[in-house]
């Protein structure tokens, strides 16, 4: 990090804060700052996107194949990935799995998932900021127990992604159609310590969570989600907007449209009315925190949030909140879990285009795909959740930097990470370098 | 300790961030060895390199050697060995795979700090020449990726497992 000019007596001085690397959000990419004495002139997040890549790969490929690269786009969410290109390959072949085992073990897999991610965030990136360390290994000196804490919860979701995906990392057993094995009712059972154990864990995460110093923020976001009656949705639903939108997925192209920006490969979305919005914990909470599993929504209650949640970075608590949702919904889909007929049903393709939209642990992943008659994949667009949120985080970036203009420039570049890391972008999906630069002026 | 994985080797990447594949390369190399030549007590496996996953796969393992792509200011193409066993890893050789905020030698420092470190740690890596989205090495990693499965296959000789290079088949 680098600083240069300090306030000014006379016109506006140029204040410049430069971080080379941002810690403790997934992947890398670049923060900008620019204050024209004491008005925010500019505020950039910059990011590259190698979905880009992975869309270009895709054409040509059999349609069978999208589940299996696209897991690669993210080492974190690849079931997220996966999910999303199953839902828009059998929306564009007329499969609907919308109930039954198939559809519980793609929603026990996903809990898995969001354990393991939400675990990463709250303990490991999250914590240090509000404990007041550089990191998890300087936390982990004095806090061992965040960690270990951490390390139980990871274990837990590592044993439910082996046992369905077929393998901790990279989960080999999805396909469009369903699984190309189903597991039996005996082996989920063992899931059902591993998870009651994380689930004990999430439920003291909460209640360590709350009592955490928040500064005084609410943000007005513009907040979208999937929504599905009955159900806190996380595989399948309709998209909804906390202002009143609500459409199919189908519609995602006609209600969210990308534009280039000339700072960045990434593409940024916006709502067709210009607007901008945000997606994640806190979006999934203010449209379906009605429906969180009985002991989440107890601990969210005592931990004093809402039915909505305003402050950025009060989301630490909305994620121990569905961490625990998670680990409730999975015993209960283990509880229930009667084994399929068969592994999956059979899916033929047809000249079509199918659209997908999931719950990934950091907000809606949506997949396109144009296929024909053979199944060969003619076009494919994805858009993961780090790129529709880019704007909102540039947005509570310049309030940040408005409400502490005071700040020495370290504390102040510290505060930006701080309001980027609330909103856990996963960069390695949409980046590669982040670097911080605050310039003031 | 299980007698079934006294040294773990875990190739670190990406197959699809270029040269952060080198360690899954060596993983596919290790795999179609004859398995006597890697011994009972070797394991194989591959990890995209989050830190907090790689602390639950070592857990209880006595060694571990962990294969991985290099983001550094030598050669592309050079190899490097650090035994972190004991000694913190130089914070020059941070991991090309480290695109995450706890990586690879993050997941080492953490374990230490936590008593959660096994017993015997062995980076072998080689120096990345770009990790951007790409299903290729660099000619540099790809000329390397012989040199440093041999590497791995005289380091796992050295920890107690498979026999020592040369005494039998070709990395």
């Amino acid at each position: 990090m680098s600083a240069a000019g300090p306030g000014g007596r006379e016109g506006p001085i140029t204040r410049v804060i430069r971080t080379d690397y941002l810690a403790r959000v997934e992947g890398e990419g670049a923060m900008y700052v620019r204050l024209e004495g004491r008005s925010v002139a500019e505020v950039k997040l910059r990011i590259y996107e190698p979905p880009r890549f992975f869309e270009a790969l895709l054409r040509g490929r059999a349609f069978t194949e999208a589940p299996d690269i696209t897991a690669r786009i993210c080492g974190i969410c690849p079931i997220a990935y996966q999910m999303s290109s199953v839902r828009a390959m059998e929306d564009a072949c007329e499969v609907a799995i919308d109930h039954g085992p198939l559809r519980d073990l793609r929603r026990l897999i996903y809990c898995g998932e969001w354990i393991e991610s939400h675990s990463l965030h709250v303990y490991m990136l999250h914590a240090p900021d509000f404990l007041g360390y550089a990191g998890a290994i300087e936390m982990a000196r004095d806090h061992r127990e965040i960690v270990e804490q951490g390390l139980q919860m990871k274990k837990a979701g590592n044993s439910v992604m082996a046992l369905v995906g077929g393998r901790e990392v990279h989960p080999i057993n999805i396909r469009v159609g369903g699984f190309y094995r189903t597991p039996t009712r005996a082996e989920l059972q063992t899931l059902s310590e591993p998870l009651q154990g994380a689930l004990q864990t999430a439920l003291a995460t909460v209640r360590w969570a709350a009592a955490l110093p928040f500064p005084d923020v609410q943000r007005e976001h513009e907040l979208l989600a999937l929504s599905e009656p009955g159900s806190y949705a996380v595989d399948l639903g309709e998209i909804r907007s906390a202002g009143g939108l609500e459409f199919g997925p189908g519609a995602f192209d006609e209600h969210v449209v990308e534009e280039h920006v000339e700072r960045s490969n990434a593409l940024h979305a916006r709502l067709s009315d210009g607007g901008t919005y945000l997606v994640g914990p806190l979006a999934r909470y203010a449209l379906s925190s009605q429906l969180l599993r009985p002991l989440a929504a107890e601990a969210a209650r005592e931990a004093g949030l809402g039915p909505s949640c305003a402050n950025p970075f009060r989301s630490i608590v909305v994620r121990a909140v569905e961490l625990v949702h998670a680990c409730e919904e999975a015993l209960a889909i283990i509880e229930r879990y009667e084994e399929p007929d068969a592994p999956a049903v059979e899916v033929t393709p047809r000249a079509s285009v199918g659209h997908g939209a999931t719950e990934a642990p950091r907000g809606l992943l949506y997949h396109r795909y144009e296929i024909d008659e053979q199944g060969t994949i003619l076009d494919a667009k994805i858009v993961p959740p780090t790129s529709q949120n880019q704007l909102a985080i540039e947005e509570d970036l310049r309030a940040v930097v408005e409400d502490s203009l005071d700040l020495p420039d370290e504390r102040l570049a510290l505060r930006c990470e701080q309001a980027i890391r609330n909103h856990d972008p996963c960069i390695s999906c949409a980046t590669h370098f982040l670097k911080l630069t605050v310039e003031r002026g | 300790m299980s007698r079934a994985a006294q040294v773990l080797v875990i190739g670190v990447g990406n197959r699809m961030r270029s040269d952060d594949a080198a360690g899954l390369e060596v993983i596919d190399r290790l795999r179609a060895l004859p398995r006597e030549q890697l011994g009972p007590a070797v394991r194989l496996c591959e990890h995209e390199g989050e830190g907090l996953g790689l602390l639950a796969i070592w857990e209880s393992t006595a060694a571990v050697v962990l294969v991985d792509a290099i983001e550094g200011a030598s050669q592309p193409g050079s190899l490097v060995r650090i035994d972190a066993s004991t000694e913190p890893v130089p914070a020059s050789a941070r991991s090309g795979s480290s695109t995450h905020a706890v990586g690879v030698v993050e997941a080492i420092e953490l374990a230490r700090a936590l008593g959660r470190l096994p017993a015997r740690v062995v980076l072998c890596g080689v120096v990345g020449a770009r990790f951007e989205a790409g299903e290729r090495l660099s000619a540099h990693v790809r000329g390397a990726i012989p040199a440093l499965t041999e590497m791995v296959l005289a380091e796992v000789s050295g920890l107690g497992g498979g026999v020592p290079p040369g005494a039998g088949g070709q990395a």
